[in-house]
C-alpha cells in the first residue's frame, strides 16, 4: 500500500509539470525545455525564504509567483523572438535550446546561491519531519496525501480553467488557429504569455510540493523534464485529465517496477511508455496534418 | 685575478638566476565540480581541504611560490583524459592531484604515468589505481583518499559479528556493482551470505520499494552503497523499520546529517580515517569552518585533501624548482607529515603508495551529530 | 539556407578534395603537442557526427535529441569486437558504423508515424535507454568503468601513434564531408529540403517518403556510429558516462551554432563548441551561465548559425560571385512528345466520419484531352482529387491509370507512373530556387556513381537537369525568376513555376487543382495558352476551377459535382444549358470570377 502512495505521490508531481508542458504546446506548438529546473527553483526558493524566516504560507505565494515571473520572461526572451525566423531550419526547433539555455542558467544561479549539494526542505504541511496518519489500519506519510489532494485539487481548477473560463476559450481558439484568433479579436500575444505563465506556476506549485519529498538538488530538473515530457506525450490525447492519469500511472509504475526489479526498474516504464507511442502515435505532439485543400 | 672575479660574478648571477628559479610553480588540480550531489561533494570537500592547506603552507614562509590550476572533469573520462594533457602540455605542470570518480583517475593515470608527472589520486577509492602502477620502476601515481577494499573489510569484519540478516543495497553504476560484488565475495569468505540484495539506479529519488523488500525479510542490518545516501533513510518512517545503516565513508558527510535528522542518522557506521574525538581533528573542523562556512561539509574528505595538499606542496618546496621526477622522489620519501587524518608521518614507500594503508583505516559511527571512532 | 550558403564556389571539388586529402597526410606530422593532437581527434569524430546530425536535422527536418546513443553503439561496437574478439582496427571500426547505420535505419523506420516533437521525443527516449543499458549492462560494456585497453593505431612511438591516428580522423572527416557536399549539392539534397517542407509535395514528385526518412536516419546514425568508433580508439578506454543526454545536447548544439542545412555548418559549428568548452574548463562557477548565455546569444541574434552570417558577409562584399554562365540552347521543352493516357474514375466513395465527401462518382478523361470538374463550393472537388492523386485512400470505387487500376497505390508510386499535380495552396519549396524546385520532378539521369564523379569534376550533372529546368521555364515565360527564391517572385509567377514543376516530371496525366485562383486575367490568359500547348503535345489533363470562362472555353469535357454527387458530365455547351446545373449554381451561364 506504501508503494501506492508514494507512486501516487510522484506521479501527481509528474502530471503537474506535464500539464505545464501541455497548456505551453497547446497554444504555441513549443514548451519549456527547463520546466524540470523551473520546478526545481522553485523547490529552492520555498527552502531558502523558509531559512530566511518567513511564514510557509508566505514562502510558498512567494515562489510560486517568483515561477508566474519566469514565465513571462521565458515567453519573452527564449519562445517569442525565435517566431521571427519561421524560415529558417532553426526556427522550428530553435526554443529547444533557448529554454535548455535558460534551464542552464537557472541551474548555475540555484548553485551559486545555496551550493551544488542535496538540501533537506522541511515539510509544509506536516508540523515535524515524517508525521505519519493512520488511515484504517495502514500507516502513510502526512505530506505524500496531502501532495496527492494538492495535486489533484490543482488540476480541477485547472481544468475549470481551460473549460470554462475566458482565458481557457480564449487559448483553445490560438490553439486551433492563431490567425482565425486574432480576426476574431483576441490578442494573441497576451494567450501566449498567459501560457507560459500558467505553464510555470504549475511547475512552481510542482517545486513547492516536492521539496519536502524528495532531496533537493540542483541538478534534479532534466529528469523531472524528460519523465513529464513522456507522461504528457503518452496521457495527453488532447485532455488534462488524461495526463493526470497518465501521471498516476507512470508514478505507480515506477514505484512497483523498482519494487519487482531494482537493477532495471526505471527502464520499465520509459519502455512500456514508448511502447505505447508505438501503438497509438497521436499523443498530444501531434502536428496538424497539412490542409491540401 | 681577472678569472676569480669572473668566476665570482658568473657564481653571484647563477645564484640570482636560481633564486629567481624558486619564482612559481603550478600544481594541477583535476576534480569533479559539477553534476550530480554524489561527485561534487566529494570533489568540492578534497579542494577545500587542498586550498586551507595551501594557505596554511603560503603563511608557514614557504620559498616557492605555489599556484593552483584547478579543472572540472565534470565526472567524464573523456574530458579527466584532455583535461590531463592539457595540464601536462600546456600548463605544463610537474605534479597534479586527483579526481573523484575511479574510472576518471583509471583513464588519466597512464597519461601521467607515460609523462613521467606524478599524480597524487584523490578521493577516488578505487583499488586498483594505484596497485596498477606500483610495479613500474618508478611509480608516479600515489593515492591519497580511502581504500574501497579496506573499509569494506573493516565493516565485514564487524558486521558479521553483530547481526545475522545483513541486506545490501547498491547502485547500479560501475561502482556500485564493483562493491557490491567486493562485498559478496566478502561476506562469503567470512562464512555468512547477505539475506537480501537489491539494487537501485542511481538517479532515483526515492527506495521505498527497496526498503520495502528489507523490512520484509527482516534484514537488521543494511549496507547502504547507493550514491544518494540518504534515500535508505527516507522511507524508514513511512514503512516503520529502523534498522542499522553501514556503507562507505559517503555516510560521514554532513549533508546526509543535515538532511536525514540527527536522530535518523545516530548509530549508523561507515569506513572513516577522521575521528571527530580527537583534538586535533576538531582544531582542523574549527578552522575550515571558519574558512569556508555553511560550504564545508565534509570533514574526512577536507582532512584527507588538506594532507594531499600539505605533502605536495611539502614536496614541491623540498625540490624547489618544477622538476617532476624530483618532485615524485621526494612524495615517496616524506616522512615527517604531520597528518589531520590517519595518515602516518611517512605515508609512502616504493612500495606502498596509498596515504592510508589497512591499520590506518578503522570504522567510525554517528554519535550526537559527530562522526567518532567506532569502540568495539 | 542553399543559395548563402560560405563555402560555395566555382572550383572544381576533386581539386578542393586533394588539396585536402594532402593536408589530411601532412599535418598531423608537423609537430603539434600531445593536447593539440588530442583536441584535433576530438574535433574530427565529434564533427563527422555532428555532419549526420546536419543531416537529419538540417537538411530532412528530423529532430534527433538521441544522437549520443547511435555514437555510443558505435563505439561499443568497434571496442569490444576489437578487444574481446580481437579484431583488427580497420575492420572494428567500419562494424561500428554499420551497426550504428542499422540501428538507425530501425529507429528510424519505428518513428516513421512520428513527427516534430513527437519525433524529438522518441529519439530522446532511445538515447536514454541505450545509455541505461551501457551503464547497467556491465558484462557487455563495463558499464561506468567502462572498458580498458581498447586497442589502439600503432606507431613507432606514443607520440607517432597519435598522429597517425590523428591522420586516420582526418581522412575520416574528409570522407564524410565529401558525402555530405555531394548530398547537399545535388538532387538528393533538393529532395531532403522538399521532404522537410512538404512531404506531401514530396511524394507528389515520387519520392518515397518512408525510405528517405528512414535512409537519411540511417546515414546520420551511421556517422554517428563511425564518430563513436574513432572516439572509442582515441584514449583506449570508454565509459558508459560519456553517452549521456548531455552529449546529444552538445551535438546539436554545435549543429546549430554553425548553422543547419549548410555545408560549412557542422565543422564551424564543432569548432566553436570545442573552443566553448575548453574556455569554460576552469571555471566551475560560473560555468552553465556562460553557456546558457551563448546558447541564447547565437539563437537569438545568429540563427542561421556562424555559417549563415558568414554567407551573408561574404555576400555583401562579393556581389560580382561569378557564377557559371548558363547557355540555354534549347528551344521548347526537352521532351517532344507526352504519352497521355486515359484516366477513368469508377464509383468513386470517399467518406469522412460519417459525412460522404464523394458519393460514387464516374468519369472518363479520354488521352490528350482536358477535362474539366466543377462544382459549387464544398462539392468534393479537391478531395476528388487528392483521391486521384493518393493523398487520401477512397473508401469504394477505382481509380483507372490507362487500362491499370491503380488500387491503394501511394502519392509517390502514382508519380512514377506518370500522374503529375499541382496544388491548390502551392507547395513550392521555399529553402531552394525556382529552377531546383521543377528540378525536383526530374527523374534521376544517371546512375549514382556516374554522378558522384561528375560532381567532382564539375562536369556539371546538374548542368543538364538545370537547363533542362529553364527550358522548361523558359517555355512558361518565367526563366528570368530561375535563380530567384520562390518568397522572392510574384504570386502569379508561382503559379507558373509549380506548373513547371509538373510539367518538369513529364505526366502522362496532369491534375491541375485551381491553376488560376488568385491570378488576374493576364496570367490567367497564359496559363490557359500553356495548358492548351500541353494538350497539343499530348498530354490528359483532368483541372478543377471556379472560373467558368476558362473552363468552358479550354476543356473538351466537364463533369459536375454537387454534394458529392456527379449530376452531369458533356461537353461545355451542354453543361451550360443544363437545368440541374444551373439550379445547383443559382447562377447564370458564363459567369466570370467572383
Amino acid at each position: 500500500m506504501q508503494l501506492t502512495i508514494s507512486g501516487l505521490t510522484m506521479g501527481s508531481i509528474y502530471a503537474l509539470v506535464a500539464m505545464g508542458l501541455y497548456i505551453a504546446h497547446l497554444t504555441t506548438h513549443r514548451v519549456n525545455f527547463g520546466q524540470g529546473d523551473y520546478m526545481m527553483v522553485a523547490g529552492f526558493l520555498v527552502l531558502g525564504l523558509g531559512r530566511l524566516g518567513l511564514h510557509a504560507i508566505l514562502s510558498v505565494l512567494v515562489s510560486i509567483c517568483m515561477l508566474g515571473l519566469m514565465g513571462y520572461f521565458l515567453e519573452r526572451v527564449a519562445i517569442r523572438p525565435l517566431d521571427r525566423f519561421k524560415r529558417i531550419s532553426v526556427g522550428a526547433y530553435g526554443w529547444i535550446l533557448t529554454t535548455a539555455g535558460l534551464a542552464l542558467i537557472a541551474q548555475n544561479s540555484v548553485e551559486l546561491v545555496w551550493g551544488k549539494s542535496a538540501q533537506y526542505s522541511p515539510p509544509l504541511f506536516s508540523s515535524k519531519r515524517d508525521q505519519m496518519v493512520t488511515i484504517f489500519g495502514a500507516r502513510f506519510l502526512l505530506e505524500e496525501l496531502i501532495v496527492i489532494i494538492v495535486a489533484m485539487t490543482v488540476v480541477a481548477c485547472f481544468l475549470w480553467l481551460i473549460k470554462k473560463s475566458r482565458w481557457g476559450k480564449a487559448i483553445q481558439v490560438v490553439a486551433f488557429n492563431p490567425e482565425t484568433a486574432e480576426l476574431l479579436g483576441i490578442n494573441t500575444k497576451s494567450v501566449k504569455i498567459f501560457a507560459f505563465v500558467v505553464a510555470s506556476v504549475l511547475a512552481g506549485v510542482a517545486g513547492v510540493l516536492i521539496g519536502p519529498i524528495v532531496t533537493l538538488q540542483p541538478h534534479m530538473g532534466l529528469v523531472f523534464t524528460i519523465k513529464a515530457l513522456i507522461v504528457a506525450t503518452v496521457g495527453g490525447f488532447s485532455n488534462p485529465v488524461g495526463i493526470l492519469i497518465g501521471g498516476f500511472l507512470f508514478g505507480i509504475c515506477e514505484a512497483y517496477s523498482n519494487y519487482f526489479d531494482s537493477q532495471f526498474g526505471d527502464l520499465y516504464p520509459l519502455l512500456i511508455a514508448l511502447g505505447m507511442v508505438a501503438l497509438r502515435p497521436s499523443g498530444i505532439f501531434s502536428e496538424r496534418s497539412d490542409d491540401v485543400r | 685575478m681577472n678569472m676569480l672575479k669572473r668566476y665570482l660574478t658568473f657564481a653571484a648571477c647563477s645564484m640570482v638566476i636560481s633564486s629567481a628559479s624558486f619564482a612559481q610553480v603550478k600544481v594541477g588540480v583535476i576534480q569533479g565540480l559539477s553534476g550530480p550531489p554524489a561527485i561534487v561533494d566529494f570533489g568540492e570537500s578534497y579542494l577545500q581541504g587542498i586550498r586551507l592547506a595551501l594557505k596554511d603552507h603560503e603563511a608557514s614562509g614557504a620559498k616557492v611560490k605555489i599556484e593552483l590550476q584547478v579543472y572540472d572533469d565534470e565526472a567524464n573520462p573523456q574530458r579527466a583524459v584532455a583535461l590531463a594533457q592539457r595540464l601536462i602540455q600546456s600548463d605544463k605542470v610537474p605534479v597534479a592531484i586527483g579526481t573523484v570518480s575511479s574510472g576518471n583517475v583509471l583513464a588519466m593515470a597512464p597519461v601521467f604515468q607515460k609523462a613521467n608527472i606524478p599524480l597524487v589520486a584523490g578521493p577516488s577509492i578505487a583499488t586498483q589505481i594505484t596497485a596498477q602502477f606500483i610495479g613500474e620502476k618508478p611509480s608516479f601515481i600515489f593515492r591519497c583518499s580511502m581504500v574501497e577494499k579496506f573499509q569494506i573489510d573493516g565493516m565485514l569484519d564487524w558486521g558479521v559479528k553483530k547481526f545475522k540478516r545483513i541486506g545490501l543495497i547498491h547502485s547500479t553504476t560501475g561502482y556500485g556493482n564493483f562493491a557490491a560484488k567486493e562485498i559478496q565475495d566478502g561476506i562469503k569468505t567470512r562464512g555468512s551470505s547477505l539475506a537480501l540484495v537489491e539494487a537501485a539506479a542511481p538517479g532515483v529519488n526515492d527506495l521505498t520499494p527497496q526498503m520495502v523488500k528489507m523490512r520484509d525479510a527482516g534484514v537488521e542490518l543494511i549496507l547502504n552503497f547507493h550514491e544518494s545516501f540518504e534515500l535508505v533513510y527516507r522511507p524508514m518512517a513511512k514503512v516503520n523499520y529502523r534498522p542499522v545503516v553501514a556503507g562507505n565513508w559517503g555516510l560521514s558527510s554532513m549533508k546526509v546529517m543535515e538532511i536525514v535528522g540527527r536522530e535518523a542518522i545516530e548509530g549508523t557506521v561507515m569506513g572513516q580515517a577522521l575521528d571527530m574525538s580527537q583534538p586535533r581533528s576538531k582544531t582542523f573542523d574549527e578552522r575550515m569552518r571558519k574558512e569556508f562556512g555553511g560550504a564545508y561539509r565534509w570533514p574526512v574528505l577536507a582532512a584527507l585533501g588538506y594532507d594531499a595538499g600539505q605533502i605536495v606542496f611539502k614536496a614541491v618546496e623540498r625540490v624547489g624548482k618544477a622538476d617532476p621526477i624530483a618532485i615524485r622522489n621526494a612524495i615517496e620519501s616524506m616522512d615527517s607529515l604531520q597528518a589531520v587524518s590517519a595518515t602516518p608521518a611517512k605515508p609512502f614507500s616504493p612500495s606502498d603508495h596509498e596515504c592510508l594503508d589497512k591499520e590506518h583505516v578503522f570504522l567510525g559511527v554517528w554519535k550526537g551529530g559527530a562522526v567518532v571512532k567506532l569502540m568495539d | 539556407m542553399f543559395a548563402r550558403d560560405a563555402l560555395s564556389g566555382t572550383r572544381a571539388p576533386w581539386l578542393v578534395y586533394s588539396a585536402g586529402f594532402l593536408a589530411c597526410l601532412l599535418l598531423p606530422y608537423a609537430g603539434f603537442s600531445g593536447f593539440v593532437v588530442h583536441q584535433l581527434q576530438t574535433f574530427c569524430y565529434t564533427a563527422i557526427a555532428v555532419i549526420g546530425l546536419n543531416l537529419l536535422l538540417g537538411f530532412s527536418g528530423q529532430m534527433s535529441l538521441g544522437h549520443a546513443g547511435f555514437f555510443a553503439i558505435g563505439a561499443y561496437g568497434s571496442a569490444i569486437t576489437s578487444l574481446k574478439l580481437n579484431w583488427p582496427i580497420y575492420l572494428s571500426i567500419p562494424f561500428g558504423t554499420a551497426l550504428s547505420f542499422f540501428a538507425g535505419a530501425l529507429v528510424g523506420v519505428f518513428a516513421l508515424r512520428t513527427r516534430g516533437l513527437y519525433l524529438a521525443m522518441t529519439t530522446l527516449a532511445f538515447g536514454f535507454i541505450v545509455d541505461i543499458a551501457a551503464q547497467r549492462w556491465v558484462d557487455l560494456t563495463g558499464g561506468t568503468m567502462g572498458l580498458m585497453l581498447i586497442p589502439q593505431v600503432g606507431g613507432s612511438s606514443m607520440s607517432s601513434a597519435s598522429f597517425n591516428y590523428l591522420a586516420l580522423c582526418l581522412v575520416c572527416l574528409l570522407l564524410v564531408q565529401m558525402a555530405a557536399d555531394f548530398i547537399s549539392e545535388t538532387a538528393s539534397g533538393r529532395s531532403l529540403r522538399a521532404l522537410r517542407e512538404s512531404e506531401i509535395f514530396a511524394a507528389s514528385v515520387g519520392l518515397n517518403v518512408p525510405i528517405w526518412r528512414a535512409a537519411t536516419f540511417a546515414f546520420g546514425s551511421a556517422c554517428a556510429g563511425l564518430a563513436g568508433s574513432l572516439f572509442a580508439h582515441q584514449s583506449g578506454f570508454i565509459g558508459s558516462d560519456a553517452f549521456t543526454v548531455r552529449l546529444s545536447v552538445a551535438m546539436l548544439i554545435a549543429a546549430v551554432i554553425g548553422g543547419l542545412g549548410t555545408r560549412s555548418g557542422p565543422l564551424l559549428g564543432t569548432a566553436i563548441l570545442l573552443v566553448i568548452v575548453e574556455t569554460i574548463a576552469g571555471q566551475e562557477k560560473f560555468g552553465l551561465i556562460i553557456y546558457g548565455l551563448i546558447l541564447l546569444f547565437v539563437l537569438l541574434i545568429f540563427p542561421e548559425g556562424a555559417a549563415g552570417a558568414i554567407g551573408r558577409l561574404s555576400s555583401k562584399f562579393a556581389s560580382g560571385a561569378k557564377s557559371i554562365v548558363y547557355n540555354v540552347t534549347k528551344l521548347g521543352l526537352p521532351f517532344n512528345q507526352f504519352n497521355g493516357l486515359q484516366l477513368e474514375v469508377k464509383g468513386l466513395v470517399k467518406k469522412y466520419h460519417g459525412v460522404t465527401a464523394v458519393d460514387s462518382v464516374s468519369f472518363k478523361v479520354k488521352a490528350g484531352s482536358i477535362h474539366g470538374l466543377i462544382g459549387p463550393n464544398g462539392a468534393g472537388k479537391s478531395t476528388v482529387i487528392n483521391v486521384i492523386a493518393g493523398v487520401y485512400t477512397h473508401d469504394g470505387g477505382s481509380v483507372i491509370l490507362g487500362d491499370h487500376d491503380l488500387g491503394f497505390k501511394g502519392t509517390a508510386q502514382r508519380a512514377s507512373l506518370g500522374l503529375a499535380r499541382t496544388f491548390q495552396n502551392l507547395q513550392l519549396i521555399q529553402a531552394i530556387t525556382v529552377a531546383e524546385n521543377v528540378m525536383l520532378g526530374f527523374k534521376p539521369r544517371w546512375s549514382l556513381a556516374r554522378t558522384f564523379f561528375d560532381w567532382l569534376s564539375l562536369k556539371g550533372c546538374e548542368r543538364a537537369d538545370f537547363e533542362d529546368a529553364l527550358s522548361v521555364l523558359q517555355f512558361l515565360g518565367v526563366d528570368d525568376t530561375a535563380k530567384k527564391l520562390p518568397s522572392e517572385i510574384s504570386f502569379g509567377h508561382r503559379k507558373l513555376v509549380e506548373l513547371a514543376r509538373a510539367i518538369a516530371q513529364q505526366p502522362v496525366v496532369l491534375l491541375l487543382d485551381e491553376p488560376i485562383a488568385g491570378l488576374n486575367t493576364a496570367e490567367a490568359k497564359k496559363i490557359a495558352e500553356v495548358v492548351r500547348q500541353l494538350k497539343s503535345l499530348g498530354v490528359t489533363i483532368l483541372l478543377v476551377e471556379h472560373n467558368m470562362e476558362f473552363v468552358m472555353s479550354l476543356c473538351d469535357e466537364v463533369s459536375v459535382l454537387h454534394y458529392g454527387r456527379l449530376i452531369a458530365t458533356g461537353t461545355p455547351a451542354e453543361i451550360q444549358a443544363n437545368a440541374e446545373v444551373i439550379a445547383a449554381y443559382l447562377g447564370s451561364k458564363g459567369s466570370t470570377d467572383d
